[in-house]
């Protein structure tokens, strides 16, 4: 108390303000009770229990004992699959790299003021980002027989969805001032679009580009495992030969092409930016 | 020559930008257009390239109504019109030559330009042109590594790079400060006395339109309210166009024999 009473008394009855309103603090308590009771309810509805979670992990040697030891034979025809993996992602890259370009202008609601044009893009973009890519790989399976050809058309069109959303959206923030000085000056729409946007979105393009190629390397095993060719095709046969040793080289052979792309995409987009 | 006869232009949302001006602009002429912030300043040399369009009257540029140009009509209109802004807008990624050659770009064809393919008297004049505004040195830096000033610089040689024959500057110093405003406005006009080029600039420092303009338009709620030589203007003139007594915001300020080397 009387240590209360010597210390300095200018702040005494002066106003201490919250650090954010009482209102915002309210909401973003609401918001973590809801989410506190999704979580509950759905894992109530599907029954999720860690018990089971638990025991699970115990079957884990069973699987571990027939992985190992890793059957090293198989590794001829995995490089060889990998290779052409790889020619899948880089040629299905290129591809959408190069038609993303009138697609997300046309996107861009700062470059098409024409309302319909900018909003079937949008659309039609949107429809194909909800397709998963495994899904678009049993349809282009499909249409032209089992092989590396439908896997390129799938990874093309998986692609082009997501670079067209994200640099779709990089364009929309660009800075229009250039584009009417260009226009002021008797510049045409192309000019002024390759002269006054095209400087300002290209770092992320190519940062986006690389991404979607990261993307690719990993989607194209996933979409192999439906006869899409690639390395993912490889691996699906060895799991129905019940060869889990040569399962298990396959993964590591994937896991290290995967870790080398990523660093060197990751360098170099950490260069470029 | 340039003619405003009647013009009027009301924006989409029912504004009136401008209200039957009429105005005749003779070639080689420094006009300085002030006026409140909202009086149709911008409007006014807007509508020159057509920027905006004014709704009423006619515009003539070189004896042509220049109200119904449209594609390649209005682009060719607009190569003989330079234009300067407040903020500069450059490309502040790309270099500096790059931004000067985007004077070029309405002279050269689209694949052309696509591909940075510009002659080679074009790349000579965007050089001799940064020479002119005394910027030359800094032909490779980004646009953004330079100070206002110096962006404000690029952009005049930018605009002598396409060679028009009007120039319309929009507010150019309003983000300078004092000294960095007297050089810009120096070279504006001494590139107006040099090669003839006919200028109108928008200002709202008194003192910068008195010291620099030939001729000073007033306007006020999209009228022209006076329109004569800077040789009749008094400080009644301004109390007259801005419609209350003068205060110190609407002067610049700023000692004009410190730049005076560096021009």
């Amino acid at each position: 108390m009387s240590n209360k009473m010597s210390k300095p008394t200018i702040y005494d009855d002066s106003y201490a303000p919250l650090l954010s309103p009482w209102r915002v603090k309210a909401k973003i308590t609401a918001i973590f009770l809801v989410i506190i009771i999704f979580l509950m309810f759905s894992s109530w509805r599907t029954g999720v229990d860690l018990n089971e979670l638990i025991w699970g992990f115990t079957n884990m040697t069973q699987i571990t004992d027939k992985l190992f030891p890793i059957n090293m034979a198989i590794l001829g025809p995995a490089m060889n699959t990998l290779f052409e993996t790889i020619h899948m992602a880089i040629i299905a890259s290129t591809f959408s790299t190069l038609i993303v370009i009138p697609v997300s202008l046309l996107a861009a609601n700062n470059i098409t003021t024409n309302w319909f044009v900018y909003n079937t893009t949008r659309l039609i973009m949107n429809v194909l980002r909800t397709i998963p890519d495994v899904v678009l790989a049993v349809i282009f399976v499909g249409l032209f027989g089992i092989g590396v050809f439908g896997g390129i058309v799938a990874l093309f069109i998986f692609s082009l969805g997501i670079l067209a959303k994200l640099i779709s959206e990089t364009v929309e923030s660009a800075d229009m001032q250039p584009v009417e000085a260009m226009r002021a000056s008797g510049a045409n729409t192309i000019q002024a679009i390759a002269y006054g946007v095209v400087p300002q979105v290209l770092p992320q393009f190519t940062s986006f580009s690389l991404y979607v190629f990261e993307i690719n390397i990993r989607a194209s095993v996933v979409i192999g495992l439906v006869g899409a060719g690639g390395i993912g095709s490889l691996l699906m046969d060895q799991f129905s030969f019940n060869n889990y040793g040569a399962v298990m080289t396959i993964i590591f052979v994937i896991f290290a092409v995967v870790i080398v792309i990523e660093y060197i995409s990751g360098k170099i987009r950490e260069a470029i930016i | 020559m340039i003619e405003l006869k009647d013009l009027s232009l009301v924006y989409p949302n029912g504004h009136q930008g401008l209200k039957d001006v009429n105005v005749k602009i003779e070639d080689g002429e420094f006009v300085v257009i002030v006026g409140l912030s909202g009086a149709g300043k911008s409007t006014f040399i807007r509508s020159i390239n057509r920027l905006v369009t004014p709704t009423e009257g006619e515009l003539h540029v070189d004896g042509d109504n220049i109200l119904n140009y449209k594609g390649r009509g209005l682009r060719k209109l607009r190569t003989k019109i330079g234009m300067i802004f407040q903020s500069y807008n450059l490309v502040k990624r790309n270099n500096v030559i790059k931004n000067v050659l985007a004077g070029r770009l309405g002279h050269t064809g689209t694949v052309r330009s696509v591909f940075n393919l510009f002659s080679k008297d074009d790349k000579a004049l965007a050089y001799e042109s940064l020479k002119r505004v005394n910027i030359d040195d800094k032909l490779y830096n980004r646009a953004d590594e330079l100070s206002g000033g110096q962006q404000q610089r690029v952009s005049i040689a930018r605009v002598l790079t396409q060679k028009p024959k009007y120039i319309l500057a929009d507010e150019p110093v309003a983000s300078l400060d004092p000294p960095t405003s007297h050089q810009v406005m120096k070279y504006l006009r001494k590139i107006n006395k040099e090669d003839g080029i006919t200028t109108i600039v928008n200002l709202h420092f008194i003192d910068m339109a008195m010291e620099y303009a030939d001729r000073i338009i007033g306007m006020r709620a999209g009228e022209v309210v006076f329109d004569g030589p800077v040789s009749e203007v008094t400080e009644e003139t301004f109390e007259e166009i801005y419609g209350r007594s003068i205060r110190e915001d609407d002067l610049r300020g700023g000692v004009e024999e410190d730049v005076e080397q560096n021009v």
